[in-house]
């Protein structure tokens, strides 16, 4: 409850700058739209911003799922064989280098303008932060924890399973959680480039009709799914992490 | 037990250690001490992985080795833990060896424990469910690397306690900076300098820390 208000006094004190900035310097509203002329948009275009709020939510979601699937099995891979991930990890930084923006235009190509593009820009997003973190938790084991491994006889397969894939769960979430906050990035960017629905396809259609105030309706819902996706994620993985002896992970 | 002929101690990296000769008979209980960095644990290491080493012979059937931070799974229940080493083999997990794991657990203090989880326990107490263990791999040479050195005062003469009563019949090796956890249950002590290993020594003689300092300055 004491929480809840917090919450509320803060959104409401960022409402407040925002009106007095617009009070203040007269700024037209095609510009810079007050803070209860955006809300009432919001309120009068309810479905059609729920509609495309709808796809890019899915867009999130997706993309999400799958690259922390793909991510966590591309580590699992790896930390099998240390010749694999020394061949494969300049890949992975290209991957990581190149900006997505410049692999949109490519990605519609053979993917069409559909939701198959926008699922592969945010899974690309969300890939490498994913891998990274999780080769990282394959990593954390101890020198002493090996040795002991080694005198227990553990048998290379169970030892995978039962300490590998636990220890390096709470990593994966981690960076699951630093891919949900740049997940949007993808699904919109996506969008922008080509696309019929969708937040970002929102955004372009009204600045080109000088609706400011859709445009800013429909960041405020992209905001609120940023940070519904991203709460989730890391509820997740709060559930998930065990406390490892200090030093242990890093 | 354990056998090493001309084995020169190293560290990757590192200039070369000390030249070893070494041999402990079945039965002993040997406190190896020295300086931080002479290269007790990797001693400890060249031990338990004697199979990559010519000039180190072990004759035991199973090694037992348990370190200042216990291998123990945080999100694995006690009882878990204490089988482990059966997990990890892929070896059937029977009643028989569920009631002996219990068994040891009430042996090292902790019968009320079998289903707690890990992360919930005191250090002293995740010491035991190690020792718990150790125990429970039936293995004829047990190689401890400072197993109780995190631990406070009192726990450490408790855990002290705890091994000269579950241990006094096992070949062990234990590396300690400090002789006075090992004296009752130990019956020997090496000394590892940057030279060479020296002893058996008796433990009585390191109680005076003095005569600890001399020792380890290679005075004696």
């Amino acid at each position: 409850m004491r929480r809840l208000i917090s919450v509320m006094i803060y959104i409401a004190s960022i409402g407040l700058v925002w009106k007095a900035l617009v009070w203040l310097f007269q700024i037209p509203h095609f510009i810079l739209p007050a803070p209860e002329r955006v809300l009432m948009t919001a309120f009068e275009r309810a479905p059609q911003l729920l509609h495309h709020g709808s796809t890019t939510l899915a867009e999130i979601v997706a993309g999400l799922c799958l690259g922390a699937l793909l991510g966590f099995s591309t580590a699992c891979l790896l930390s099998i064989s240390g010749r694999l991930q020394r061949a494969a990890m300049p890949l992975l930084i290209v991957s990581q280098a190149l900006p997505v923006f410049a692999l949109a235009p490519i990605l519609m190509l053979w993917l069409g303008y559909g939701f198959a593009s926008k699922l592969a820009m945010t899974t690309l997003i969300v890939y490498f932060p994913v891998t990274a973190a999780t080769l990282s938790g394959f990593r954390a084991c101890p020198l002493s924890w090996e040795d002991t491994f080694h005198t227990l006889h553990a048998r290379r397969w169970n030892l995978f399973w039962i300490v590998r894939v636990p220890m390096a769960l709470p990593h994966t979430l981690s960076g699951l959680r630093i891919a949900a906050s740049v997940a949007p990035i993808g699904a919109v960017v996506g969008e922008w480039i080509g696309s019929s629905s969708g937040l970002g396809y929102l955004m372009l259609h009204a600045n080109g009709r000088g609706q400011t105030d859709l445009m800013f309706a429909a960041l405020l819902l992209l905001c609120l799914e940023a940070l519904l996706v991203w709460t989730v994620v890391n509820r997740l993985s709060r559930r998930f992490d065990h406390h490892m002896p200090t030093g242990s992970v890093s | 037990m354990l056998r090493i002929t001309d084995f020169d101690l190293s560290y990757p990296g590192y200039p070369p250690l000390a030249t070893i000769q070494w041999t402990v008979d079945t039965g002993e209980r040997v406190a190896l001490l020295g300086r931080s960095g002479v290269g007790k644990s990797t001693l400890l290491r060249a031990i338990l992985h004697a199979d990559r080493h010519a000039a180190i012979d072990v004759q035991a059937t199973q090694v037992a080795y348990l370190s200042q931070q216990p291998a123990l799974l945080p999100w694995r229940s006690v009882i878990d833990n204490v089988l482990l080493g059966f997990y990890l083999r892929g070896s059937p997990i029977t009643e028989h060896l569920v009631e002996h794991a219990h068994a040891l657990l009430d042996q090292v203090g902790l019968s009320d424990f079998s289903k707690r989880a890990i992360g919930t326990l005191s250090g002293g107490q995740k010491a035991r469910v190690a020792l718990a263990r150790v125990l429970s791999e039936n293995a004829s040479l047990i190689l401890l690397d400072e197993p109780f050195s995190g631990l406070d005062r009192s726990t450490r003469i408790q855990m002290a306690d705890l091994c000269a009563d579950l241990l006094c019949r096992h070949t062990v090796i234990l590396v300690t900076h400090d002789p006075r956890d090992a004296s009752d249950w130990l019956n020997q002590a090496m000394i590892l300098n940057e030279t060479d290993l020296r002893g058996p020594y008796q433990l009585d003689a390191f109680q005076d820390d003095r005569a600890l300092i001399a020792a380890l300055d290679g005075a004696l």
